[in-house]
């Protein structure tokens, strides 16, 4: 185990592009004679469509094509339950489900058919408490709910899209004989992710063949829905990302590329569709979703925790999308990272007809941590006990057995611990308004498939070609080093083919920080396989055993005979070098998991990674206005291949948390529409808000780790935030704020 | 009604015909071509299409670019000395200010802008004369630290 000191600068190959402004996103490209594109949005949030009349539409000059789900299979689709379809057909089930989409020579023009479009509803009763949506004789938001096809594993009921249960040893009778119990109910808001590049997606066709520029963060995804959606075959849809500007996640999953390829099929154009910054907030499945959170601890005198039960309810919102698995994820999270022998959590994933929730980064943990956290000092205010050793007693170490059965191997967790309240100077003497407090949380790595290629060119310089999607984060950007170090080749040697998905194998994309952890374990099996050819060719050539050779600068030499060798570029001159990997995917630890219902593959946390976030905050008790002031980051996220970059990912993410800490939510109304779709009302955290920041990495020798005993880096960093500026919130006030965000006005009666 | 008007970019003169109501961001994207200007939120609220008139920054969705004719505009594009970067570019790559790279060429256009002003900034002047530019990836922190190691170098 090792901490990392110093910072290593990385010069990232897109950065020049970026900062010059030659960079192409996708709103940037045009096509000639493209066309745009206007959606036709639900009127009601919860309606029957009685009638759809276009005629008016299709008549005004300048539109090219009007599409309803009349013109494209009938088919549902969706990642975990197909429970959608591309346009709507019977039913509209939030604001932003589409029932037209209209393609035409000017924005205007697009505006103007679209709201000639005729469309006839009766509405329905909207769904919007989705506490509520959980009984029996709630109005469904799907009736045909057991037609649809679905992971079995979810668990479906009624409203219900996912259920989980994990339950180990007796909770009820551990907590009948706890010293002391402490109970909590939080809510929470649905919060976004708010990208600062609104989608936009380009559809042309070429024959039988459809090529969408789009700006997702899982291109193979976006392929395979066209496909579904249009009923096509895979190798008839391209996807292709220029530079995408930033996703969080919001950009997971297949939303609105079936939705261009058809209209630029109908129109024989090309078709581009540019979100504006309301759309980019109501029309996307992809929020992170509003929770009901209840939890009861039970603990000795001493500290030693005998028991939790916890009920947690998450608003799905219409549709599961990639989704199914939140109600698992969050009840993981209800665990959290603790020593536990006796659990109750039962967990339950609801539809609405409010917005589709999905991933954001780090989906589900931000919330429950944030309660559980709280829930922790509570308990150790209830035993008399300081919150930072109630921790140091509960909290899981190298060795340690999750509810769930999971043996715990090489983590770091209380080492995070003593840094971030080392970096903090906890137990320092603060104002009276101000006050330090710490949370921790835990996050998973995703084992999954990935290949690449690494080709050498004739002038001894090399490409690789990635499925893997560069959201920002520069974990793609940081593949050449990895490739260099295999071959004696430096990084700038290299250029890169990647995020079209007629170049490279299947990939899963940007989500579940696993880029480097399954993409850069695929591009590093591909530069050994190419190192491997080259090596062959260079003992034949040099006539050397292979043994004998060593890959220096460009070369490669016959170790103790610096003459003899033959440089790379000779090489590849000479041939057609390619190399090809995958890795082994690694596995994920085993799980026991009995009392364990729903299991959608989480039950083990396959290379967690640990984090302890501490914060100095200021509390203004007359306006309930709270600035942090300072943030001790201290994460265990296995040996880091690029401390800049993973740096910037702890900025970023902790700056993000202080906004769902603080001030982001998406506030809507009585049936479910967005109330503040904008930047003026839901506010995002500034440079002028934005704290110091302290990071500190412990590397860990970890168990089935990515490439070079890597984890994953980018979602932990959201994880404990919130949590930590509530424990010292409410350290400030003697008081607890139960909701999230924690605006002023709430921080502020929390204190009257 | 179209309009005739002359915009000066970046220190080239663009003969153009725009609707009236047309933004400067609209001009300069999709009628002068010039994309590395984004829009963000249409809004002034993101920041990202922060341009300098006259060496003052101006949100360009929200300006008319009828009323820049007779002034100088620059955008990100013109902040290059030809193939030379602008300290504030080199700055922005080489300390981790740069991410998803979408917010970029508005904050260097807004960092160029309050170097202009105040060469020598506290760390809390750069933070406030940033406040109107909005980053999800960074949390600014790569990019103040930029700025900073620019003034500290002037």
């Amino acid at each position: 185990m090792a901490t990392v000191e110093e910072p290593r600068t990385f010069i990232r190959p897109d950065g020049k592009e970026k900062v010059t402004g030659t960079g192409r996103y996708t709103a940037d490209l045009v096509l000639a004679g493209e066309l745009v594109a206007k959606f036709r949005y639900a009127d009601h949030t919860h309606a029957r469509i009685t009638r759809i009349d276009v005629t008016k539409a299709r008549a005004l000059p300048g539109v090219l094509a009007v599409v309803t789900h009349e013109d494209v299979p009938d088919v549902l689709y969706g990642g975990m339950v197909k429970d959608r379809r591309l346009f709507a057909r019977d039913t509209v089930r939030f604001e932003g489900d589409v029932v037209a989409a209209v393609a035409a020579t000017t924005a205007a023009i697009a505006e103007q058919a679209v709201a000639l479009i005729e469309v006839d509803y009766e509405p329905l009763p909207v769904v919007t408490d989705f506490e509520a949506a959980l009984a029996d004789d709630s109005t469904l938001v799907h009736p045909a709910w057991e037609e649809y096809e679905g992971n079995e594993s979810l668990g479906r009921h009624h409203n219900t899209v996912g259920y989980t249960a994990i339950v180990k040893g007796d909770a009820d009778a551990a907590l009948a004989s706890a010293d002391v119990v402490v109970r909590g109910r939080y809510v929470t808001d649905p919060v976004q992710g708010v990208p600062i590049e609104p989608r936009a997606v380009i559809a042309q066709w070429q024959g039988d063949k459809v090529t969408v520029w789009t700006s997702t963060q899982v291109p193979y995804a976006a392929r395979g829905g066209v496909a579904h959606v249009l009923q096509i075959p895979e190798s008839h849809v391209r996807i292709i990302v220029p530079l995408l500007g930033g996703g969080f996640g919001a950009k997971c999953d297949f939303h609105f590329e079936g939705h261009v390829a058809a209209l630029a099929r109908a129109a024989r154009r090309p078709v581009k569709l540019v979100f504006s910054r309301r759309e980019e907030f109501f029309a996307v499945g992809h929020r992170r979703e509003g929770m009901v959170i209840e939890f009861e601890s039970g603990a000795r005198s001493d500290g030693t925790l005998l028991a939790r039960k916890a009920r947690l309810v998450l608003d799905k919102g219409a549709y599961c999308g990639e989704g199914g698995f939140f109600s698992e994820m969050a009840a993981m999270h209800a665990l959290g990272p603790y020593e536990l022998e006796n659990v109750n959590i039962q967990s339950s994933l609801v539809y609405s007809n409010n917005q589709p929730s999905s991933s954001i980064r780090a989906p589900t943990a931000p919330q429950v941590c944030w309660a559980l956290e709280q829930h922790m000092d509570e308990l150790a205010a209830a035993l008399g006990m300081d919150p930072i050793d109630l921790r140091r007693k509960t909290l899981i170490e190298t060795g340690s057995v999750t509810a769930t059965g999971q043996v715990l191997e090489q983590i770091a967790m209380k080492e995070t611990l003593e840094k971030a309240v080392e970096l903090i100077g906890y137990g320092q003497e603060l104002p009276e308004d101000e006050a330090i407090g710490v949370a921790v949380g835990w996050w998973p790595c995703f084992a999954a498939n990935s290949g690449a290629y690494v080709k050498l060119n004739p002038d001894g310089t090399g490409t690789i070609i990635t499925g893997a999607q560069e959201n920002g984060t520069g974990s793609v950007m940081a593949m050449p080093t990895y490739v260099a170090a295999e071959l004696g080749m430096q990084p700038e040697d290299f250029s890169m083919l990647y995020q079209d998905t007629d170049a490279a194998p299947y990939d899963m994309g940007s989500c579940g920080s696993q880029t480097t952890f399954n993409s850069g374990r695929a591009v590093i099996a591909a530069a050994v396989d190419l190192r491997d050819q080259l090596l062959d060719a260079a003992a034949e050539q040099l006539e050397a055993s292979r043994d004998d050779l060593e890959l220096v600068s460009g070369s490669i030499l016959v170790k103790g005979s610096p003459d003899k060798s033959v440089t790379i570029a000779e090489l590849a001159g000479e041939g057609t070098f390619h190399g090809k990997g995958a890795g082994e995917v690694p596995f994920a630890p085993e799980a026991l998991a009995e009392g364990c219902v729903g299991q959608s593959g989480l039950e083990s946390f396959h290379a967690p990674q640990l984090i302890a976030h501490a914060v100095r905050v200021r509390v203004d008790r007359d306006t309930g206005v709270v600035r942090v002031l300072q943030v001790a980051a201290a994460h265990d996220c296995g040996v880091i291949l690029n401390r800049m970059g993973a740096d910037g990912q702890v900025y970023g993410g902790v700056v993000m948390g202080i906004g769902q800490a603080l001030s982001e939510r998406t506030q809507l109304d009585a049936e479910g529409r967005h109330l503040n779709a904008h930047l003026t009302d839901y506010k995002l955290v500034t440079a002028s808000d934005a704290p110091q920041i302290d990071i500190a990495w412990i590397e860990t020798d970890t168990l089935n780790a990515g490439p070079k005993g890597s984890k994953g880096v980018g979602e932990p960093p959201c994880v404990p935030t919130a949590g930590a500026v509530a424990n010292a919130i409410a350290r400030v006030l003697g008081a607890r704020v139960h909701q999230l965000p924690m605006t002023p006005e709430r921080v502020w009666k929390a204190g009257q | 009604m179209k309009v005739a008007a002359t915009l000066s970019v970046n220190g080239f003169a663009y003969p153009v015909e725009l609707d009236p109501g047309t933004n400067l961001l609209a001009a300069v994207r999709d009628v002068i071509g010039l994309t590395g200007s984004k829009e963000g939120c249409d809004d002034s609220e993101c920041g990202a299409c922060m341009m300098l008139l006259d060496g003052q920054p101006v949100n360009a969705c929200s300006y008319l670019a009828l009323q820049a004719e007779g002034s100088e505009i620059t955008t990100v594009e013109g902040l290059a000395d030809g193939d030379t970067l602008a300290p504030l570019q080199v700055a922005f790559l080489e300390l981790g200010g740069v991410q998803c790279g979408f917010c970029t060429p508005g904050m260097l256009v807004s960092a160029t802008a309050l170097l202009a002003d105040n060469p020598s900034p506290t760390e809390d002047d750069v933070r406030i004369g940033l406040s109107g530019n909005l980053c999800r990836c960074t949390g600014y922190d790569g990019i103040v630290k930029a700025v900073l190691s620019v003034a500290g170098s002037s």
